[in-house]
């Protein structure tokens, strides 16, 4: 059994297919991010950390590493909370509960791109329907609910609604204006993530046993919120690892709406990491610091897989 | 006090009737399994009494005191399920903890890290952890108390099961089917466990079961339900000896009651076989069914008008008892024949045997089921 060399001849296949597309050009990536290589050069220099300097200390890739990260904060919880509460809405929905699976899920199987374009429309600041639902709307019910202008510290004069309305319409340019293009990057990014969580916990909720629950109501847990805590929250606890894991690292990909809404601008407010490596890599063609911030993208990666694996995992089965 | 009054109880889904019209009075403290072939109802009626299912009409009674309206978690009830129904990330002590704790502390003790600061909580949580190691050592599972469900074996997870029931001091403790998912040999041992332990609660038990030999070794009385009718409430001894009707006498005793098609003259003379019963049927003229179980026929060595004879198909060695499945003659039945090892050790698969009755122990059923006394004459 031991001196036979037969497994080698099962694994090796896979093996070298993995080195060949994974790990060859992960090595060629790390070796040429302590370069100044460019494609097509014939020569190149190792230039040391420089790059990796570059990024930590150059404005840009400062600003790349926020909206990175302002990208993965806002869009992981709230995406994977809105999941939660849909499938468990759509779990006590006696009618109508495919009707509404497949309109959250729509986002989800719908081509990106075209999505993209139809975001884009809709939040033309001139043209947009956003805007044009939001200038029919002053001085009704519209100004008084978005306006929030019910809570009882706004000052119905001076809500970002009122002073729009009062300035000639100067509602927000959403996709074109510093302080709210990353957000509303951020709003489609929701979009589009919360229907797979959904289903997700949708096939998570069907796998907790009925008795459970039974049980909890025997042992006087009233409340839908108490039988959530003893029974939903840590029956879905494997569910949610994986929901996590699975949305930060997708999250941390977003390319094709930034790239068609954005192309990280303005003022590179939406300048995330994969469209970073695509600007840098393909479109100006310095192949160096594009492998610089692809190394340091998989450093991220591999944390964030590090720590569900070994610390996460150890709680959430049992 | 456990007394729980089932009135004109009946449940349908959509249009399929589960059970009918039932009534059933539980005593304080007595130890009442529903018992049934799988579909009865049984479960459905215990999940009523319960309140995790809404009867379609009738009351449920407990204490004297209309729960119709009351939900579950407020009949101070306590269920054993089938399934165990274990928290399976909870360890075994926060699983017996928990009734107590979301019972006694109140919305504000319970919340994390804050609600200890509630005056009350210490004197709450020493209360429940004596609870609990009181309940854990009647349960001999005190050394499992730091463990997970998924660590435990079938059984351990019964007792857990248990003790999370009996934790609180219920009024009634519902079990539906406990023992199932045991091997035999625990299943049987569990029996007298839960039997010594409802001596000791003096608690009412209201137990399902589709076991027969669960009811008639555990329980006061037994309720036996058919297709969602009960067909008979009585102690276990009475119901063996004196079933109300066919499917009782067949539902009941193993191996099953032997049953003959037998006819009644015009004066009420019974005959069988070749056979005539000496005891008269107060119905005349009619068909019957005769039935006698296995332990009530003998195999012996005369023949007379008193025997039949028959082939023995199979010999069931229980060791204790051997069981002959014989053929009659006639081709018409098979029945079933209890002897006693010492008698009929040299009968062997394929012998013809001789087999007479043991008198006074017949028992008479009429065309629609239903018990026919013998006339006292």
């Amino acid at each position: 059994m031991h001196n036979s060399k037969a497994h080698i001849w099962f694994i090796a296949p896979a093996i070298i297919l993995m080195i060949i597309i994974l790990i060859f050009p992960l090595f060629l990536a790390g070796g040429i991010s302590f370069t100044d290589y460019n494609l097509g050069n014939k020569t190149f220099e190792w230039v040391g950390l420089e790059n990796y300097d570059k990024m930590f200390n150059r404005k840009t890739y400062v600003k790349m590493i926020w909206a990175t990260a302002t990208y993965v904060i806002v869009v992981v919880p709230i995406s994977v909370v809105l999941g939660l509460c849909a499938a468990m809405l759509l779990n006590s929905l006696r009618f109508g509960a495919d009707i509404y699976k497949t309109i959250f899920f729509l986002p989800v199987m719908a081509t990106l791109l075209a999505m993209a374009i139809a975001w884009e429309f809709t939040l033309h600041p001139t043209l947009g329907i956003v805007n044009s639902f939001l200038a029919n709307g002053c001085g009704g019910v519209r100004e008084f609910i978005l306006g929030f202008h019910w809570l009882p510290w706004v000052d119905s004069q001076e809500s970002w609604y009122a002073v729009a309305c009062a300035n000639n319409m100067d509602f927000p340019y959403w996709l074109k204006q510093k302080n709210t293009a990353i957000w509303t990057v951020c709003f489609i990014g929701i979009w589009q993530a919360f229907g797979f969580n959904m289903v997700l916990y949708l096939a998570g909720l069907t796998s907790i046993p009925r008795e459970l629950y039974q049980a909890a109501e025997m042992d006087g847990a009233k409340s839908t919120w108490e039988q959530f805590k003893l029974v939903t929250w840590p029956m879905l606890g494997p569910t949610t690892l994986f929901v996590v894991t699975i949305t930060t690292i997708r999250t941390f990909q977003v390319f094709d709406t930034i790239e068609i809404l954005t192309k990280g601008g303005p003022s590179k407010t939406t300048y995330v990491m994969m469209y970073a490596i695509f600007e840098k890599a393909i479109q100006q063609n310095l192949t160096s610091i594009g492998a610089a911030i692809t190394v340091v993208f998989i450093g991220f990666i591999l944390v964030l897989t590090f720590f569900q694996r070994y610390v996460i995992e150890k709680r959430v089965h049992y | 006090m456990g007394t729980i009054s089932l009135k004109n109880i009946s449940k349908s889904f959509g249009s399929t009737q589960v059970l009918n019209n039932l009534n059933v009075d539980i005593n304080d403290g007595e130890f009442l399994t529903l018992v049934g072939p799988s579909g009865c109802g049984k479960s459905t009626l215990l999940r009523i009494i319960a309140g995790l299912e809404q009867q379609t009409s009738g009351d449920v009674l407990i204490d004297n005191k209309n729960v119709n309206r009351v939900r579950a978690s407020e009949r101070d009830l306590a269920m054993v399920f089938q399934s165990y129904a274990l928290y399976p990330h909870l360890t075994v002590r926060r699983n017996l903890e928990t009734p107590l704790r979301l019972r006694d502390y109140n919305g504000f003790e319970r919340l994390p890290l804050i609600g200890n600061f509630s005056p009350s909580k210490k004197e709450k949580t020493e209360s429940i952890n004596q609870l609990v190691n009181k309940t854990s050592e009647t349960l001999k599972i005190s050394e499992l108390l730091d463990r997970k469900p998924g660590q435990l074996s079938g059984g351990q997870r019964q007792r857990v099961a248990l003790g999370r029931a009996m934790v609180r001091e219920p009024v009634a403790f519902l079990m539906d089917e406990p023992l199932s998912n045991l091997d035999a040999a625990l299943r049987v041992h569990m029996r007298s466990e839960l039997s010594e332990l409802h001596n000791s609660l003096k608690t009412t038990f209201v137990y399902v079961t589709h076991d027969q030999a669960e009811a008639l070794t555990m329980s006061s009385r037994m309720a036996v339900m058919i297709d969602g009718n009960l067909l008979q409430l009585d102690t276990p001894q009475e119901v063996y000896d004196n079933p109300s009707s066919l499917s009782v006498a067949q539902f009941v005793g193993s191996p099953k009651i032997n049953i003959f098609k037998g006819t009644a003259d015009s004066s009420g003379t019974i005959s069988f076989l070749n056979v005539n019963l000496k005891r008269k049927s107060s119905e005349s003229n009619t068909d019957l069914h005769i039935g006698i179980r296995p332990e009530h026929l003998e195999i012996t060595n005369e023949r007379n008008e008193n025997t039949f004879s028959g082939t023995v198909a199979y010999r069931e060695n229980l060791g204790s008892d051997i069981f002959f499945h014989v053929n009659i003659e006639d081709g018409s039945n098979k029945i079933i024949v209890r002897g006693l090892p010492q008698f009929t050790h040299q009968i062997s698969n394929g012998s013809s045997v001789n087999i007479k009755r043991v008198s006074d122990k017949a028992l008479l059923f009429n065309q629609a089921g239903m018990r026919v006394q013998f006339t006292n004459a």
